[in-house]
């Protein structure tokens, strides 16, 4: 991927993943059929009720599970069998902070950038800026015991800016926060994400978070089913709330409101 | 000072106290026991006097206590090194997990003088022998200790680093290790108490240098006074060993604290 400036476009395409249960080795439908394209630099919110396949879609893009048929593309190239090719373009904010809790702040955002080579001084450098831009100057050398769950949050959240990703995922990555440091991180994620003009993908089963962090919102049904895809740039700020009802008439039928339709 | 930093340094004080009581009792019972002992009909050398357990002690060899110390330290580093590396070897080829589970099983199961008997019987060099007997039962420890602790390290973890895509050895030396270290260092204080006692047994057998083959002269000499002085520098040793792990254990795990 060196050699392209942006940031890949992502072709999903009749993707299927089938578990099998430990204990019983019945099958279990995580993903049934999906096709989605996204664009470069595309900031997408992917909403659905819990065990409707988002973290699995997630593990799949990240390239953590491999696709039981059907494919992801990630300009061509599939994370799972070029695995190593993704090293430094891919970063994953987790719904928990997820802290290397024997490293401190400064050195856990380092990690990435330890990991592909990126000499001492400029690692520490680019860790610290980060951490600075992130409000946390006094905090660069506090274990993450000593942090409240925002501020680990936001360590976990420049760890990936770190690494100046041309996709940034995020998997709830806000949920457990209380409104206002979930409010003030998100906005501070879309600000980062834009200005190193990444792609994201933003899993959250907030409807607020999703219409107001995405450009466009996609609707996963039970088994990943695509119940919507909706830009958001079609829909008048008047008409949010009319926006969430449907989206939330969507969530609770697993059928696709008449009202999200739109040419 | 805070309440409960005063209560915790009042509670060490006295428990410091209390150990510097039963130590200073125990002599006296010691004393007591020498004198009287040939009176109870046991002979005056079985119970050796205080002064004269400290006469011998000023005849200990600090060579043989230094040969014994490099000894343990020797096989402990060894065991520590090959059982950490074929932990990561099986935790990542279950192949050779179900491969070398049975005989590491095994090995555990095989009772310390066997051992010495084996060397003894195979192994020609006295190093060679002491060598292997201590890390046939240290270097099991060291194996499934962080074995057990590498398949405990949380599933959100290993995602996060993998989601980074770390070469192998990366994924080892930047997570794994790193997160089985508080484990290492409860096998290593277990080991190093297994090894002090081991290793005097082993040179017991054939060795001519160490704390071993001297308690073997005392024995041979009916010398209560140099077992007693000699047994003292050993358990001596374990405790400087043991302070010295702790003081790692500080060090390496303050992001506990």
């Amino acid at each position: 991927m060196a050699d392209v400036s942006g940031p890949p476009p992502i072709t999903v395409r009749e993707l299927r993943k089938v578990f099998r249960q430990a204990t019983s080795g019945q099958p279990v439908v995580a993903i049934a059929h999906l096709d989605l394209n996204i664009a470069p630099r595309e900031v997408v919110a992917i909403v659905g009720q819990t065990g409707c396949g988002k973290s699995t879609f997630f593990d799949l893009m990240i390239g953590l599970e491999h696709p039981t048929s059907g494919s992801i593309l990630v300009g061509g190239r599939t994370p799972y069998g070029d695995f190593d090719h993704f090293r430094g373009h891919i970063a994953t904010v987790f719904q928990q902070d997820r802290l290397l809790p024997w490293r401190s702040a400064l050195d856990n955002v380092q990690l990435p950038l330890e990991l592909l080579g990126v000499a001492k001084a400029e690692r520490r450098e680019r860790s610290a800026s980060w951490l600075r831009r992130l409000g946390l100057e006094s905090f660069l050398n506090a274990y993450p015991h000593e942090l409240s769950g925002g501020m680990r949050q936001r360590v976990a959240i420049a760890r990936a800016f770190a690494l100046q990703p041309r996709i940034l995922l995020a998997d709830e990555a806000f949920g457990h926060l209380d409104e206002v440091t979930a409010a003030e991180l998100r906005e501070t994620f879309l600000g980062l994400a834009r200005e190193c003009e990444s792609t994201a993908i933003l899993i959250t089963h907030q409807l607020e978070e999703a219409i107001s962090v995405g450009d466009r919102i996609v609707v996963f049904g039970k088994s990943a089913k695509l119940l919507a895809d909706i830009p958001v740039a079609r829909w008048d700020r008047s008409e949010y709330a009319t926006l969430r009802e449907a989206i939330q008439g969507t969530l609770q039928t697993d059928q696709t409101d008449a009202r999200l339709i739109r040419s | 000072m805070h309440r409960e930093e005063y209560l915790a340094d009042r509670q060490h004080r006295m428990s410091s106290r209390q150990t510097l009581l039963s130590i200073v009792l125990f002599l006296i019972v010691w004393e007591l026991l020498s004198h009287f002992a040939p009176a109870m009909g046991v002979p005056a050398f079985a119970i050796p006097s205080l002064a004269r357990i400290a006469q011998s002690l000023l005849t200990i060899t600090p060579a043989d206590v230094a040969v014994t110390l490099a000894r343990v330290i020797g096989a402990l580093v060894l065991s520590f090194v090959v059982g950490v590396l074929l932990a990561m070897a099986m935790y990542r080829s279950g192949g050779l997990e179900s491969l070398l589970h049975p005989i590491v099983r095994l090995f555990m199961a095989v009772p310390v003088v066997s051992w010495i008997l084996f060397a003894v019987l195979w192994f020609r060099g006295v190093e060679f022998r002491i060598g292997f007997v201590l890390m046939a039962v240290c270097g099991p420890v060291f194996l499934v200790d962080s074995l057990d602790a590498m398949r405990g390290v949380s599933r959100e973890l290993r995602a996060m680093m993998r989601s980074f895509r770390p070469t192998t050895l990366q994924y080892f030396i930047k997570l794994m290790f790193p997160a089985i270290v508080p484990n290492l260092i409860t096998s290593a204080k277990i080991n190093l108490s297994l090894a002090i006692r081991v290793v005097t047994i082993a040179e017991l057998v054939g060795a001519v240098t160490g704390i071993g083959h001297q308690l073997a002269v005392a024995q041979e000499l009916f010398s209560v006074a140099d077992v007693f002085a000699w047994t003292l520098v050993l358990v001596a040793l374990l405790f400087l060993l043991e302070a010295a792990v702790t003081q790692v254990e500080r060090r390496v795990l303050r992001w506990r604290t």
